[in-house]
């Protein structure tokens, strides 16, 4: 499977570090649906300079603060967000559902949903993202689907990201039962005209191995590409850090150190928001065909209301 | 010792059907009657406590009991669902850490929501013990606590007018039905997962129609008149469940929960099938009671001690789930892992009843030491 947009995509983020200079990138990648409107999408204050010794290969993504540093090509697939993009154009606030297990609903100003928001904002000047968390527990398969499509009818976001895949990995739920339920849930909020994000379960050494919890993230991937949303690989990008950096030191999001710690819920918000707004910029007629033909369908009928 | 009834008997029945549907991804699951309706065993397990706080809030002669009694008879229970509660959400955290600790696999702390307790077990540890924070699975007792500390309330008022206490109920129900207020979640967001607003009123419908049925002979006539209405609702709920019919939570009107299918607020929808479920079901207890002796006393065994069993049933299913990961799924783990968790339920009754029976052993014979 590949993933062309993606790669694209870290080659464009190059070319906008290598610039340093937004409104040249804006120029240079902005599609004409995003310059008419105030957004502006900038990279994280991370200049590329600072990064200690890490000469980036293989276009590994130089926006991201070092310690979160992956290839694009294991941090995402691309796909068109016309709702998000629609909000941008009305210039009115954005609002994102951010679901999933457990590490997304906490009080604490380091929570991962203040992280998303502030990396958003700083993302998108001029923008004001409003943010829902709500922690779906759960199988997907098993009754979450169901609750998350309560909990979208309560919030009506323009965009949800769902951290989907780990309870049902975990639970060893049949992986074809989980794809079945992923995608009718998917379809459900693409029929209502809301973008979706998805991020693949988590990694850890020890499911390096594990034949049905890998299964369940290609499910994942599958998913995403047949409905055409854009997909941070999670899994991936974890392994990819996990494996480059020292063992034992404070890089490791899991292993030794037992918990999504601090710098993993950072490094996560900060792939999702280079997903989003790569995805924003994503052209409409150049995105993945299912993608864009089925976006471009939709898109028409939003106006007339939810 | 009691001995086998029907409402024992029906909640056996629910704590089992909870006891495998909180294993997801089982091959048993697909087998409990949760898959066939719109309305589970959770609803069946709040109105037969409430049936169950008709029945101890007076004596043998149906005479209510002093309210004083009452309130202190709730108060204690509450008290002792309180403390199962606090205890089985420590034990399975407990049980969590302990499995990642032995699988060398961090992603077991993010087992059902638990990932917020060992992130930030500072506001967690509060939550825990203000109830606002919640395991998933681990959500039923709370919501049990919250019912019977205000039961009191209902009991008192009903002896004024029934209908008033009925009446009180619905409208806390419609209510919160419209506005969607809930119990909040801390730490964290969003709302319990059992809302005490609208699963309150179950559980003053259950001690309503206990004491109609008592007082009323024309209740239980009307009942068995009702039974053919209930088998159809029965029927469309299969089919609805079956081919999974149910309305788009975007696409209906405002107020919005009160035509979906909602488990949380206790949509109408739910409540009514609920209903229909106890009118089509109300004589198979003593059509099966005779026929399967050993059956009626299982059941009713772990029904009279339903919170320990409860309890247990939550922290096996948690093992449970843990063998599944790590030895996969397939029939015979599942056939291992339900049939041993069936085992150790009946014999946490057992156990319960053995020991409560010993003090009085130890009384009879003080001169032993």
């Amino acid at each position: 499977m590949a993933f062309p947009p993606a790669k694209e995509g870290g080659r464009r983020t190059c070319s906008l570090v290598g610039a340093a200079a937004l409104g040249l990138c804006l120029t240079v990648s902005a599609v004409s649906a995003l310059a008419e409107g105030v957004a502006t999408v900038v990279s994280p204050p991370h200049p590329p300079a600072s990064a200690p010794g890490s000469a980036p290969k293989e276009g590994v993504d130089l926006s991201l603060s070092p310690e979160c540093r992956v290839p694009g090509s294991k941090l995402y697939t691309l796909a068109r967000l016309s709702s998000v993009k629609h909000a941008l154009k009305e210039q009115r606030p954005v609002h994102v559902l951010s679901v999933g297990s457990s590490s997304s609903g906490l009080g604490a100003s380091t929570s991962y949903p203040v992280r998303l928001e502030n990396a958003l904002e700083r993302s998108l000047p001029n923008v004001d993202v409003q943010i829902e968390s709500r922690a779906l527990s759960g199988e997907v398969a098993s009754g979450a689907g169901e609750r998350l499509r309560t909990i979208v009818a309560e919030v009506e976001p323009d965009l949800v990201v769902w951290q989907v895949g780990t309870n049902d990995a975990l639970a060893r739920v049949d992986a074809t039962a989980f794809a079945d339920a992923l995608k009718d849930t998917v379809e459900w909020i693409k029929s209502h005209h809301i973008d979706v994000v998805l991020i693949d379960p988590l990694f850890t050494q020890s499911v390096a191995d594990d034949e049905s919890y890998n299964e369940l993230v290609h499910k994942v991937q599958d998913v995403a590409v047949a409905q055409g949303v854009p997909l941070v690989r999670r899994y991936e990008a974890m392994r990819f850090l996990s494996a480059s950096s020292d063992k034992g030191s404070e890089t490791h999001m899991l292993g030794r150190h037992f918990r999504l710690n601090d710098l993993g819920l950072r490094c996560m918000a900060e792939h999702v928001t280079r997903a989003i707004t790569l995805s924003l910029l994503q052209p409409d007629l150049a995105a993945t065909p299912t993608a864009g033909s089925q976006a471009k369908k939709a898109e028409p009928e939003k106006p007339a209301g939810p | 010792m009691r001995g086998p009834n029907a409402i024992d008997f029906w909640r056996g029945f629910a704590l089992i059907t909870i006891f495998i549907n909180h294993i997801p991804g089982n091959t048993f699951e697909r087998w409990t009657y949760s898959q066939y309706g719109i309305s589970d065993a959770a609803e069946l397990f709040v109105f037969l406590a409430g049936w169950s706080i008709g029945l101890a809030t007076r004596d043998r002669d149906g005479r209510p009991e002093p309210a004083l009694t009452s309130v202190v008879r709730l108060l204690s229970r509450t008290v002792e669902v309180y403390r199962a509660q606090v205890i089985i959400m420590v034990l399975a955290l407990a049980m969590i850490a302990g499995t990642a600790l032995l699988l060398d696999n961090p992603l077991i702390l993010e087992w059902h929501n638990a990932g917020g307790f060992f992130a930030d077990p500072i506001q967690s540890l509060c939550g825990l013990v203000l109830l606002t924070y919640q395991l998933g699975f681990f959500n039923i007792l709370p919501l049990y606590v919250v019912l019977i500390a205000v039961a009191p309330v209902f009991v008192l008022l009903s002896r004024i007018s029934r209908a008033g206490a009925l009446a009180l109920s619905f409208c806390i129900y419609a209510t919160s039905l419209v506005f969607e207020w809930d119990f909040p979640s801390w730490p964290g967001d969003g709302d319990w997962f059992f809302n005490p607003f609208c699963w309150q009123l179950l559980l003053v419908l259950g001690f309503t129609l206990q004491n109609w049925s008592r007082d009323e002979p024309r209740f239980r006539a009307w009942c068995r008149r009702l039974l053919l209405p209930g088998v159809a609702i029965v029927i469309v709920g299969v089919v609805l469940s079956v081919f999974e019919l149910r309305p788009d939570p975007l696409m209906v009107p405002e107020p919005r929960l009160i035509f979906t299918f909602d488990k949380t607020y206790l949509s109408p929808a739910r409540l009514i099938h609920f209903c229909g479920v106890l009118l089509a079901f109300q004589l198979v207890y003593d059509w099966i009671a005779p026929k399967a002796g050993w059956l009626t006393g299982f059941l009713a065994g772990l029904g009279r001690n339903s919170l320990a069993v409860f309890s247990m049933g939550s922290l096996i299913s948690l093992a449970a789930q843990f063998v599944r990961f790590q030895y996969g799924g397939g029939i015979v783990v599942d056939i291992s892992v339900v049939g041993f968790g069936l085992f150790a339920l009946g014999f946490t009754a057992w156990f319960v009843e053995w020991r409560s029976r010993r003090p009085k052993k130890a009384a009879d014979a003080p001169a032993a030491s």
